[in-house]
């Protein structure tokens, strides 16, 4: 019955999103934790069905062996459909304070009993506040324009490739959905693994390159690590609030009490379910020891690179936190904030430090992704909630555009991505605007002043030296590192820039004679080779070694200028990344449009004990203007603070000073790249004053290493790896011997007993009617047995 | 009385199909023979909205099940009648049409073969509505007298006979042996209503005790009706006959007569009631009919999975299933209706709603074995019936080889498909119930099962298909479309009612407010 309400509502949205409108009135207020959240219509219900109605078309096209495009501008319009719905929902969710719920159907509910917690809920059914619009919009906006993209880049594939392709990518951005506007913590998982799927199915794409496969699985078995962790937090969660229903959680937390009393202040759950949910997020957005998936997924096709191994999948965690951020906030020592913190810094550093030594564009771009999450979760640790969801979007832009951009170069010179063979692109005819699109990306990456990346990066750092040490543990400590990092980024950014895009014209194509993607062969040299870098001559003797295979392919190379799609969707994007500067000066008293977007979610910082009150005005008084302003400040950790002294940055005030300080550091990148990779380079492979730092004594020693990624995946294969293979052959012997034994013996039994038995299946009737005879006669001997 | 009679629409509808398809059946025209399907599909169709729109009659000791079984009735009913097109007649209309011989409605059998099966089917609506146990009687045997009949039909071979010889004699024990409970029944209360033997048997209780001869009378019912849902220890007839009759009208038989067995035994037990005593809070049955009914449960799933773990035809393995999933769900029965108002803690609620559950994915299994044929050497088609024979049914036939893969992880109950969600009501009750056993044992035997559902779904989609075995005996599809179209719609229902609403597709029907007379209270509470 439920399905007939869904569709005739579905078929009247028109109608319907008027009448929703209209109900809306009164002015936004701030999301008060634990109200019950409004009902909604189903339009929002058509934001994850449009990508799953594009799967179905596509694999209908598979199905039909279609060989053209079609895939492609399914997917783009499904995807910008969905935006559209996206924008829609957002404003209606905007003209009504709280969260809102988009009921689809009842999935799974189930009880064993009328008492407290003896029911399981898990419905097909949204939960939209400001942060799931957020979310949204920049996952259907920029998988739209990267969708668009891609039916240019993947064009050397149509046919069945293409068709796998495009309903994976489909696929993904329905999972994405899934996970974001869920209203439990079954769908989120469920999308979740759903995401995880994709991103296995599509950095696996080129199926017959074992790097790519081997890249694939270990994607996978690393994220499974990390997803015990989520499935465990999920089963906690359930086992102690008894639902897992974020309205029901949130619910709990602002009275303090779960459904079944438990109290929750000092309970043990407010550090252990927090600590579980975030080895989840670690997994997905390749955190501290999880990252090491990361850079291998760069096999996958550019664009999904860009979509889902910088933008969207790999922000996940941060999602999560943020969603959950009030479970984050029931302890009152914000541990688990402490330890997010901490584990956010060491991984901004950790792999900036790496991504200053790679020679694979695209894997200086994957380890840069892995340090900028760092920065995101440093974010939700340090308590700016805003500052991080802030740089996950500007981060979604920009990282996309400099994605686009190798991913435009690896498709015009062959799959070459090597930093020492290419050089002068920008200058090249018909690649100007990847090169201004580089540039800006690259500005945004290093925290040019004025940028977006720079005010969202700004707002990290700022809050690292707010937040008091007594809150959050080594606070100060955290923001000095990721100072640290930030020099390093601007480094590493324009060293691929000065290195590539401009500089003398030189080029050598890749392996792959006509755009596609492998470039497997190639990095395999590079990353595990021979550390290149310090060994010219040796590099050269390289250098013509794929010039002959050049040769090999017959014809001379020319590179293949991007069309019109990749163009438009990069001039679009690096606009976009400008234009997220703007972003912050949006609703300023809030901290810029994402702490106006954040004040009205759970991602909402209340500090440990305040829930209650908060519950309680919620009640009471109307919310009002100030209320809101408040929460901002609450959001920025101030509230919090108000009568515990704040920190400082060397005695000034962080918010200001950081403007200054994170602007310099960031010249002061870009000016070292700019010497080391641009003064007086006049071939691709090297440059006069590189090759001086790397014969200086602390350089020259770490800078090899640095290169082959601080050994960590030697280190991995020798401390987890090798043992399990050993500990598996023993355990093999073992089960040889006993276990087989008993499992065989185990099943010996049933079989057994079936031989037994089989001779009752004699198949001669009379027989059989003896058996029954006898059978009534055992029946009520029994009876008899027990009536006495 | 017309109240009752508007009741029994559904019933009317189909007993009237049957009567038109005797006629048209051995018409002479072939387009009117080839009517008699259509007819029958219609008159399950709108049996079913009737269903659906008819009030159960007052008086009925459990109305709720009687709309909800009629409507299942209808809806799996379509699915079979998908499966027992082209059984009948087959060979000889191709004669006919070849211009061989001329039709000769005495040797046709395509209108009785219809009429029969739209009979049983009216019997087993009659069965779920029955408030009487004369009724009850008839309509049981209403059930499964067409039923040997179809066995004997169903393929021209002697098995085919044999079965049916065999189905029918031991029939006729089962059905005196509840008969014999019926009278004990009738003579420890002096009624046959089934309300008025709640009374009586209330007014037992106050009195201080169950009459002994009543017990008696419920016990011999149960273990007599165990033959109609393949139980130990009535269980013996149940492969030599699935292996006899062709697999079209095993699934049949799988869910019909099933059905009716535990709709009776479910109506039976609900007389006295399931009482809540200190060891089962939830409620249980007087301690003789608890402890018969344990010891069939357990013995019953044991017996079914072990034996299935020794076949090598499908068939046979999916009748030792058939006899396993009976004592599953003899477990709901044993858990009883439960406190609560809620679907989970109902054992009855459970034991509905696996039956439509068991009956949509069972259709697919047999399906598959239906649709497929293996040429012999003489150049005749036998059914791909071995376990062999499925050997990678998925590459050579996608379509088929992916229902038997799909339909076989369902009965196992694998998450997320249909069989799970069947299943987990049946623990969850026992569990409310507390009989923590017993669920043990259903959790053991689910996981001995695994072992033979899995090789049929290994079978097709893990082994690379056998090329020698192919060409000297080629596995081909049955040229009837019903047949694979009744297992790709029963994969469809196996996955849609999946990620449906599942628990709305339970309560559709409102089987979760089935309340079950508790002596003392009202009969019955439909709410």
């Amino acid at each position: 019955m439920q399905l007939v309400d869904t569709v005739m509502s579905l078929l009247s949205l028109a109608t319907m999103g008027a009448s929703d409108a209209a109900l809306a009135g009164g002015a936004a207020s701030a999301h008060q934790l634990g109200a019950e959240p409004t009902k909604m219509g189903p339009l929002a219900l058509l934001i994850p069905l449009l990508p799953l109605l594009s799967v179905v078309l596509i694999t209908l096209c598979a199905v039909f062996k279609v060989k053209s495009k079609l895939p492609a501008w399914i997917t783009v319009a499904s995807l910008a459909t969905a935006f559209g719905v996206t924008v829609s929902v957002w404003q209606q969710v905007s003209a009504t304070p709280g969260a809102h719920v988009s009921f689809g159907y009842e999935w799974i509910s189930f009880s064993w009993g009328n008492g407290v917690g003896q029911s399981f809920a898990g419905n097909f059914s949204l939960y939209i506040d400001q942060l799931t619009c957020y979310w949204m919009l920049f996952v259907t906006g920029l998988g739209a324009l990267i969708a668009l993209y891609a039916s240019e880049y993947m064009s050397h594939d149509v046919g069945p490739g293409y068709n796998r392709f495009f309903t994976a990518f489909s696929l993904f951005v329905f999972s994405m959905a899934c996970l974001v506007m869920g209203d439990n913590l079954l769908m989120l998982f469920l999308g979740w693994e759903g995401v995880g799927l994709c991103s296995y199915l599509l950095i696996g794409y080129f199926y017959q390159k074992p790097v790519a496969v081997d890249a694939a699985k270990k994607a996978f078995v690393v994220n499974r690590i990390g997803d015990l962790g989520l499935l465990m937090g999920l089963l906690t969660t359930f086992a102690v609030f008894g639902t897992i229903e974020y309205k029901e959680i949130f619910k709990a937390i602002s009275t303090g009490y779960t459904s079944s009393g438990i109290a929750l202040q000092g309970h043990w759950s407010g550090i252990v379910i927090p600590a579980l949910l975030t080895a989840g997020a670690f997994g997905k957005s390749a955190q501290l020891f999880f990252y090491v998936w990361l850079p291998d997924a760069m096999e996958g096709p550019t664009p999904v690179s860009a979509l889902i191994h910088a933008a969207t999948m790999v922000t996940a965690g941060v999602y999560l936190i943020a969603r959950m951020f009030p479970l984050y906030t029931v302890d009152p020592n914000l541990l688990v904030l402490s330890g997010v913190a901490w584990a956010g810094a060491i991984t901004a550093f950790w792999a900036a430090t790496i991504a200053m030594a790679q020679f694979d564009i695209k894997r200086i771009m994957g380890y840069s992704t892995i340090s900028q999450l760092g920065f995101m979760f440093a974010g939700l640790g340090v308590l700016t909630t805003t500052g991080a969801t802030f740089h996950v979007l500007t981060h979604a832009f920009f990282k996309a555009t400099l994605f686009l951009c190798c991913g435009a170069v690896m498709h015009g010179f062959a799959g070459q991505l090597d930093l020492r063979k290419l050089s002068g692109v920008m200058w090249m005819k018909g690649w100007g605007i990847v090169g201004v699109a580089m540039l800006i990306g690259c500005l945004n990456l290093a925290g040019f002043a004025f940028t977006a990346g720079f005010f969202s990066k700004d707002m990290i750092l700022a809050q690292a030296f707010v937040t008091p040490d007594t809150k959050i543990i080594g606070s100060s400590l955290v923001g000095w590192l990721l100072l640290l990092t930030a020099l390093l980024t601007a480094y590493y950014t324009f060293r691929v820039f000065f290195r590539v895009f401009v500089g003398p014209v030189q080029y050598e194509p890749g392996d792959e004679h006509h755009g596609a993607d492998d470039h497997g062969h190639g990095h395999g040299d590079h990353g595990h080779g021979h550390g290149a870098a310090h060994a010219p001559a040796h590099d050269k003797g390289h250098g013509h070694g794929h010039d002959g295979h050049g040769h090999g392919h017959g014809g001379e190379f020319h590179p293949h200028a991007p069309g019109w799609a990749i163009n438009f969707v990069l001039a679009v994007l690096a606009v976009a990344s400008i234009a997220a500067a703007g972003l912050y000066f949006v609703n300023k008293d809030e901290h810029g449009w994402a702490g106006h977007m954040m004040a009205r979610s759970s991602a909402k910082f209340v500090a440990p004990g305040e829930h209650h009150g908060d519950h309680a005005a919620a009640g009471h008084t109307a919310p009002t203007d100030e209320k809101v302003a408040d929460a901002a400040h609450a959001s920025a950790g101030e509230k919090s603070a108000k009568d515990e002294e704040l920190g400082t940055f060397l005695g000034q005030d962080p918010h200001k000073v950081m403007y200054y300080v994170s602007g310099v550091l960031g010249l002061i990148g870009i000016g070292v790249a700019f010497l080391l990779h641009k003064q007086g380079r006049t071939q691709a492979a090297t440059s006069p004053l590189a090759e001086k730092m790397l014969k200086a004594p602390i350089f020259g020693t770490l800078a090899p290493h640095a290169q082959r990624k601080w050994y960590v995946d030697e280190i991995y294969n020798f401390l987890i790896r090798v043992p399990l293979l050993v500990l598996g052959h023993i355990f093999h012997i073992i089960d040889k011997l006993f276990v087989d034994g008993l499992v065989n013996l185990a099943g010996a039994v049933p079989v057994f007993t079936g031989h037994s038995l089989r001779s009752s299946q004699s198949g001669v009737m009379h027989r059989y009617a003896a058996g029954m005879a006898v059978g009534v006669g055992l029946v009520l001997l029994l009876a008899v047995l027990v009536m006495i | 009385m017309i109240e009752k009679l508007q009741s029994l629409w559904p019933e009317i509808t189909l007993l009237t199909a049957a009567c038109v398809v005797m006629i048209t059946g051995q018409s002479a025209s072939a387009a009117v023979r080839r009517l008699s399907w259509s007819i029958c599909a219609a008159a399950l169709i709108a049996a079913g909205l009737l269903a659906y729109s008819t009030t159960a009659a007052s008086g009925h000791a459990l109305p709720h099940m009687a709309m909800y079984g009629k409507i299942v009735t209808c809806v799996v009913g379509l699915l079979l009648l998908l499966m027992v097109a082209g059984i009948a007649d087959r060979a000889y209309e191709a004669e006919v049409a070849r211009g061989k011989t001329v039709f000769d409605a005495i040797r046709a059998t395509r209108g009785e073969f219809y009429a029969f099966f739209m009979f049983s089917l009216t019997g087993l609506m009659l069965c779920f509505g029955a408030d009487d146990l004369v009724w009850l009687f008839l309509a049981l045997e209403l059930v499964s007298l067409p039923t040997y009949i179809m066995v004997a039909t169903s393929t021209s071979k002697n098995a085919s006979m044999e079965a049916g010889v065999k189905y029918f004699f031991l029939g006729a024990l089962g059905a005196a042996t509840f008969l014999y409970g019926f009278a004990l029944i009738y003579g420890a209360t002096g009624a046959t209503n089934l309300v008025q033997i709640h009374s009586a048997f209330a007014a037992q209780i106050a009195a201080g005790g169950l009459n002994t001869i009543g017990i008696v009378g419920l016990i011999l019912a149960v273990v007599g009706v165990s033959f109609k849902i393949a139980a130990v220890p009535m269980h013996f007839y149940t492969p030599d006959v699935y292996q006899g009759a062709s697999a079209s009208v095993s699934a049949f038989l799988a869910f019909v007569p099933k059905s009716a067995g535990f709709a009776t035994i479910i109506l039976l037990l609900s007389t006295v009631g399931w009482l809540p005593s200190s060891d089962y809070p939830s409620g249980a049955l007087p301690m003789p009919v608890h402890a018969v009914l344990w010891v069939m449960a357990v013995v019953t799933m044991t017996v079914g999975n072990v034996l299935a773990l020794l076949q090598t035809s499908v068939k046979r393995t999916l009748a030792y299933s058939s006899i396993a999933h009976s004592g599953y769900m003899l477990v709901g029965v044993i858990a009883g209706p439960g406190k609560g108002d809620d679907f989970a803690s109902s054992g009855i609620a459970a034991v509905l709603f696996y039956l439509l559950v068991y009956g949509v994915t069972n259709v697919g299994t047999f399906a598959v074995v239906a649709a497929m044929q293996r040429q012999n050497r003489d150049g005749t088609h036998s059914e791909a019936d071995r376990i062999e024979d499925l050997r990678g049914m998925c590459a050579t036939n996608p379509m088929m080889g992916w229902t038997m893969v799909i339909c076989s992880a369902s009965l196992l109950g694998l998450p997320p498909l249909l069989g799970f969600f069947g299943k987990l009501p049946l623990f969850s009750a026992g569990i409310s119930g507390g009989h923590i056993g017993l669920v043990v044992i259903l959790g053991l035997n689910s996981a001995i099962a695994a072992f033979y559902y899995l090789r049929l779904a290994a079978y097709p989609l893990l082994e690379s298909p056998d090329m020698a075995a192919r060409t000297s005996n080629p596995i081909t599809q049955v040229p009837v479309t019903g047949r694979w179209l009744a297992g790709v719609l029963s994969v469809v229902g196996v996955i849609a009612l999946a990620i449906w609403p599942v628990t709305s597709a339970a309560k559709f029907g409102a089987t979760y407010k089935t309340k079950v007379a508790v002596p003392g209270g009202q009969v019955a509470q439909g709410k």
